[in-house]
């Protein structure tokens, strides 16, 4: 996909007639859409930082504290643990996704018969909103609930601190693997079709095939879907927060770094030390963005 | 939900729409062992397919079965009902209002969906096509929107939603301020751009010729042709509105502004184990989407696949 940018310059004069009138159509037809993007988007970026550096109360700015909140964040054993939290599920997320996504990729890349209705199956959960899905795993995961009965459990699995964690890892490893075997997909139709060609000729079966060949030739799809994924998994919220009532319990299991935002905001009100920790994670997925952009954007847009 | 994963959108358009796609096991015919071999990796292949598409499938099936089943029989371990009833439906639209919480939803997806389609498409009209200073400087700064997560917005817009700026108005828990914020998106706009800059000039040119306004060449020579990128923002946005659930638990405080998101999840905390009326609300919340999935498939995979993923 091309972002095709003129090459003229910025403030280049055209003195066309009736160059003039397009430009104030041109002015016109961007001024709402600019706006939201102004008012809704570039100054909360910068009114975020503002508020990070005030004691900010439900009524408005309290004190002037300047990189207070950001030491406090870093001496507050909650946000630690939702720091851990968020990492330790990423951590596991991330490969599960990728791998999910690979062999879903890989299974609806082969030539046979109902392949487009696979592909939808395979994607089916993507479509769901969180709040469904999420409610549908508490149905599942209950004590009586299908998976107890299945694997002969009588496990709690989103009361237990064990397990509550690991419950919601495997919940969007399943939700999201379809969003990821569209990259792999994508990703796998950019191998050419005679490197297989010749492998054949050679002898090598499926199996050393695919090790061989597709995967280590896979290597900027591995990345793309990596960083896409890390991303996405930092940002855990919809799941941690309905599965444990906005607590993040049990034993804060699920705490992660965007319900620390939510609740140190919302239920807090502390407004101040809550936008130090959405600047804190905005400057972590700002360098995987830029990475992607660095290794993809140049590739894709130029 | 925006992150700017560089969309592949072609490919994947091409995929959504069934084509034929190179496969990674297509050697030339006529080799010995060569039959064999693919009829096993074939059946291996079936049987992988059938097998995980079953551990798709089962969760949704379930859970649609227990949205007709009584409540006794919600831990029974069977597939489908022994006594089917729409007992579960009518507890969640009537005692449990996700009646309400539907229109809500509806609302304001249908309201979101419509300036969001209609904005991007003037917008990234004026982007593609229109010259005035600024242009490609403004364009960056659209870009550099995708890059701004809802996270760190989440502080600054509820503190700007209590106290609008200069106005003193409070948007929180109203719909126009859900609406405000996402009236148009970035990634809406960018798609229209660069759909627009696909088609051929000679069109405008010939409208130009008519003496035809800027506003009657877009709205009468470029909308028309812009057919599929329209579907394909209305799907995303509609999508995304109606699954919404960070900005709508935000910001719609009170329970006559839920949306169905938001109604679950507030259902799931008091009434955890009514079993049947939950899932029946969790299937009327999944109906609009699967629908729309069905009937527009290829517009939907492009869309979503270009938008990114969800977190």
């Amino acid at each position: 996909m091309a972002i095709a940018v003129p090459k003229r310059r910025l403030f280049g004069r055209t003195r066309q007639p009736g160059a003039g009138r397009e430009a104030l159509v041109g002015y016109a037809f961007v001024a709402v859409p600019m706006a939201v993007f102004v008012l809704f988007f570039i100054y909360p970026m910068i009114y975020a930082v503002y508020i990070s550096r005030f004691d900010w109360g439900i009524l408005g700015p309290l004190g002037k504290v300047g990189w207070k909140n950001y030491t406090t964040l870093w001496h507050d054993t909650l946000f630690r643990r939702a720091v851990k939290n968020t990492i330790e599920y990423t951590v596991w997320v991330v490969p599960l996704q990728m791998a999910l996504g690979l062999l879903l990729a890989v299974i609806v890349n082969q030539r046979i018969r109902f392949r487009t209705f696979f592909r939808g199956a395979f994607y089916f959960p993507a479509l769901a909103s969180s709040a469904a899905i999420t409610a549908i795993a508490i149905y599942l995961l209950n004590v009586d609930g299908l998976v107890n009965k299945v694997f002969g459990l009588h496990k709690l699995w989103f009361y237990d601190p064990q397990t509550a964690l690991p419950a919601i890892t495997g919940l969007n490893a399943w939700t999201t693997a379809g969003t990821m075997m569209l990259f792999y997909l994508a990703a796998l139709q950019a191998i050419p079709t005679d490197v297989y060609e010749a492998a054949a000729i050679d002898g090598a079966g499926p199996w050393r095939q695919f090790w061989k060949i597709t995967f280590p030739l896979l290597k900027p799809g591995h990345f793309f879907v990596a960083v896409v994924s890390i991303i996405g998994a930092m940002k855990i919220f919809d799941q941690a927060y309905i599965v444990s009532r906005g607590t993040g319990g049990p034993d804060y299991s699920t705490y992660t770094v965007v319900l620390y935002i939510y609740n140190t905001a919302i239920k807090d009100a502390q407004l101040g030390l809550a936008a130090a920790a959405g600047v804190v994670l905005f400057v972590v997925i700002f360098l995987f963005t830029i990475v992607q952009w660095a290794f993809f954007g140049r590739q894709e847009a130029a | 939900m925006s992150e700017p994963a560089a969309p592949p959108f072609a490919a994947v358009e091409e995929l959504a729409a069934g084509e034929p796609v190179a496969v990674g096991s297509s050697a030339p015919a006529g080799i010995p062992g060569r039959a064999r071999s693919e009829r096993i990796q074939r059946a291996v292949a079936y049987g992988a397919m059938f097998g995980i598409s079953l551990l798709f499938f089962v969760p949704f099936l379930w859970s649609l079965s227990t949205s007709f089943k009584p409540l006794p029989e919600t831990a029974n371990f069977s597939l489908l009902p022994h006594h089917w009833t729409l007992a579960g439906y009518r507890a969640a639209l009537g005692d449990y209002n996700f009646t309400r919480y539907m229109g809500n939803s509806a609302v304001l997806a249908a309201a979101v969906t419509l300036t969001s389609v209609f904005l991007a498409a003037v917008g990234g009209y004026a982007f593609a096509r229109l010259r005035f200073p600024g242009r490609t400087i403004l364009f960056f700064l659209v870009l550099g929107t995708l890059m701004i997560p809802d996270q760190l917005r989440l502080v600054p817009i509820y503190r700007m939603l209590t106290v609008f700026p200069l106005t003193h108005w409070n948007l929180v828990d109203t719909y126009q301020g859900y609406w405000a914020i996402r009236m148009v998106s970035a990634t809406a706009l960018f798609l229209m751009r660069q759909y627009f800059l696909t088609i051929p000039r000679d069109l405008e040119e010939a409208a130009k010729l008519d003496a035809a306004g800027f506003f009657k060449t877009f709205w009468r020579v470029m909308l028309p042709l812009a057919g599929p990128a329209l579907a394909a923002i209305a799907i995303l946005e509609f999508q995304g509105t109606w699954n919404d659930f960070f900005w709508a638990n935000l910001l719609l405080q009170s329970p006559q502004h839920w949306t169905l998101p938001v109604g679950l999840a507030q259902f799931v905390f008091t009434y955890r184990t009514l079993w049947n009326s939950l899932m029946a609300a969790t299937m009327i919340a999944l109906a609009p989407v699967v629908l729309v999935y069905l009937v527009f498939q290829r517009y939907f995979v492009a869309g979503v696949a270009s938008a990114g993923v969800k977190g």
